[in-house]
């Protein structure tokens, strides 16, 4: 593959992206057991309609298209960030604790202290960012070795899930409600949750791009980058914190949904290649547009019942997944 | 005029020690630090780049302490090519050319100036691989790669150039080719550069200035002319080797040897003092034993007999073992016993000594160099 290919490649998705992230918006607000046409939305959003259904569009698809939207792009671009920093195409944000501690913090709260149930999300968010925390302590030895924080993240994730099993065996009679928040879904998020996420979201997803560079110099090794007068320590760091950020805000709104964070960088790296300046982009606006479709499919699909978008991500995720690493000579 | 001092340089590692390290690396000069594996090279050429600290010592560039650079100032000044082969992105030869421009740029800027791509440009045309700069840098040979990564630090437009053994992996066109543009690089631009090489003949061609380490310290520095000799290639490398002076450069041809060899054996002496004229008696007994030659580790056996002495005669019947065990298990064999047995002591013999002896066996075979004006 030369260069004009590539370049072409980039663009061609690059534009390509765009209608995909619209024709998902548009699933997503017009899917569901009440059917609203393209063109009725349109009235809704701008200026009358169906009153039943300016109902359903404002009060509950809306939102959590949105939510879904900013959840998505937060893991996609977390799962970016950290299979640059730790050069591990297999890095996701559960890598760095993020899914563990939410989850534990989650189950803490859900099953131990149900009075607090509506501080949920600030809990998950919490735990989340704390075990990040200690991940990165632990693997810290006069600086930071990605292998290190790889591995001391299996063993804190190990850990924190043991406790996690242990709680919810304990407590079997009280885990209904958290067994839905961690297959990981948009089922019932609503205006308050974006409140919640909106703010880390538009600081995360805003620093992002600008990770970039400092992406693409530390891929090439931390001697290289500290050759070119990179701050490799003080980078990687806010580079992690950045993808805590990011991971442990969708976490604590949409539980622990997987997969986004590893697919969707993945995915985008084999179509356009690894330049940071592109995949970051591209990642977060994949990851923005797979949710939202994957919530609705997962919503409408087997309709009355609604399946968590996780358990849907996972079984239609891994298999796609599979095809492209078959293929994954698309661009080297 | 010192481009680089480095004084009283010291570190502790795991498993070795640099040790007062005091050497100038002159301005405007090719020099090569050289020495057999595991002596320091990379660790000072690291110290020297910063990218690893010293316990002890000053290293100063330009009269100014290393430590007093800002990272980007540093990299402005100093640019190093690790060995480390990281991960390069599917980027283009002159995207990664502009990466060298990194020091220079704001750390979250990605368009660069016209200044950066007059730099990017100057740095493709002086490496000579402008006609590859929209390839993509992994469909390039391994010579072309490092090519394209000298061009990426010579973007960084600084006056030290470090490299860690540039011309490894590298077949030996290549290596040429690489040793030769580093050389031109030297005398156009006075880049003063500092390289860790493995190939003495090529620091011997190519150098100016030759800093030689073993074992964490520097046993000799200097031009290689005046540095390269027998000794030298003994001392510091332990190869023997003829030096021809007689050249532009010196020219070393090692000398290979034969690998020493190192055995151990036990050697069992059977002395007996005999009445004089009955050692032929002996020695036929002896010879009616056999079946010693089927033991394991058996080495082999001699029997000496003396007849100048006055009063008696002497046997001497001495085998060879590879280890005591074995001896002892010849002792104890069927065969040994079978043919001690029946027979007794006969009066002819006077007295009997066993003795063992543990022997090393070094055969170091003599060194083989030619004598000659030049070395």
């Amino acid at each position: 593959m030369n260069v004009t290919a590539r370049n072409n490649r980039r663009r061609w998705i690059g534009i390509a992206l765009v209608p995909i992230l619209i024709a998902s918006v548009l699933y997503g607000i017009g899917s569901g057991s009440v059917s609203i046409s393209v063109s009725e939305i349109w009235r809704i959003l701008f200026n009358d309609g169906d009153p039943a259904h300016e109902a359903i569009i404002w009060n509950l698809r809306l939102p959590r298209v949105l939510v879904g939207l900013l959840v998505g792009a937060c893991l996609a671009a977390s799962g970016a960030l950290l299979q640059g920093v730790m050069r591990n195409p297999l890095a996701d944000p559960g890598i760095i604790g993020v899914s563990a501690g939410g989850g534990l913090a989650a189950v803490v709260a859900l099953v131990l202290f149900p009075q607090f149930g509506y501080l949920l999300p600030g809990f998950a968010f919490g735990g989340a960012l704390l075990s990040a925390l200690v991940i990165y302590l632990l693997a810290w030895d006069g600086g930071s070795s990605p292998t290190k924080i790889v591995l001391a993240g299996i063993a804190v994730n190990a850990l924190l899930g043991g406790v996690m099993n242990g709680i919810m065996v304990l407590n079997s009679d009280r885990i209904q409600s958290v067994i839905p928040w961690l297959a990981g879904g948009l089922s019932g998020r609503s205006w308050p949750h974006l409140q919640f996420l909106l703010p880390y979201a538009i600081i995360g997803l805003t620093l992002a791009p600008f990770a970039a560079k400092a992406s693409n110099l530390l891929a090439l090794g931390d001697q290289s980058a500290q050759s070119l007068g990179q701050h490799v320590e003080l980078q990687r760091f806010l580079i992690v914190a950045l993808a805590s950020l990011l991971a442990g805000a969708a976490v604590s709104v949409a539980g622990l949904v997987g997969f986004v964070g590893l697919i969707v960088p993945h995915a985008v790296r084999l179509l356009i290649g690894d330049d940071y300046r592109y995949l970051l982009p591209y990642s977060i606006v994949g990851g923005a547009a797979l949710m939202v479709a994957a919530d609705t499919a997962a919503r409408s699909w087997f309709d009355p019942i609604e399946l968590p978008a996780g358990v849907l991500l996972a079984c239609l995720g891994a298999p796609f997944f599979l095809i492209l690493l078959k293929r994954r000579r698309l661009v080297r | 005029m010192a481009e680089i001092r480095i004084e009283e340089l010291g570190s502790k590692f795991e498993h070795f020690e640099l040790q007062e390290i005091s050497e100038t690396i002159p301005r405007g000069q090719i020099t090569a630090i050289v020495g057999r594996n595991g002596s320091g090279k990379s660790t000072l050429l690291r110290m020297l780049g910063r990218l690893a600290r010293p316990e002890q010592g000053r290293i100063h560039y330009e009269d100014v302490p290393i430590g007093s650079y800002s990272r980007k100032e540093f990299a402005q000044l100093v640019s190093l090519l690790s060995q480390e082969k990281g991960h390069v992105p599917d980027i283009t030869v002159r995207e990664l050319v502009a990466y060298g421009r990194a020091p220079r740029q704001s750390s979250f800027r990605c368009r660069s100036t016209q200044e950066d791509e007059r730099a990017i440009d100057w740095a493709l045309a002086t490496t000579g691989i402008r006609h590859n700069e929209n390839r993509l840098f992994h469909t390039l040979s391994g010579g072309e790669q490092q090519k394209a990564r000298i061009a990426m630090a010579l973007a960084q437009e600084s006056s030290v150039l470090l490299l860690d053994e540039p011309t490894t992996y590298l077949d030996l066109s290549h290596q040429l080719e690489i040793m030769e543009m580093l050389k031109s690089l030297n005398r156009k631009l006075n880049l003063t550069i500092v390289m860790v090489l493995h190939d003495l003949q090529q620091a011997a061609a190519y150098c100016d200035h030759l800093i030689a380490m073993e074992e964490g310290r520097v046993v000799a520095s200097g031009p290689p002319r005046a540095i390269i000799n027998r000794r030298f290639m003994l001392n510091v490398f332990g190869v023997i080797a003829k030096v021809d002076l007689r050249g532009e450069y010196p020219i070393i041809i090692p000398i290979p040897q034969p690998p020493k060899e190192e055995s151990s054996m036990v050697i069992v002496t059977n002395v007996s003092q005999i009445t004089k004229g009955s050692g032929m008696l002996l020695i036929e007994r002896f010879n009616k034993v056999g079946k010693v030659e089927g033991m394991k580790g058996f080495l082999g056996l001699e029997v000496m007999l003396t007849e100048n002495t006055k009063e008696y005669d002497e046997v001497t019947v001495s085998t060879r073992w590879e280890s005591k065990e074995d001896f002892q298990a010849w002792t104890k064999s069927e065969a040994f016993r079978e043919s001690h047995a029946h027979r007794q002591t006969p009066e002819y013999i006077i007295s009997n000594k066993i003795v063992f002896y543990d022997v090393k066996v070094v055969r170091k075979p003599i060194e083989q160099v030619e004598n000659s004006n030049a070395s």
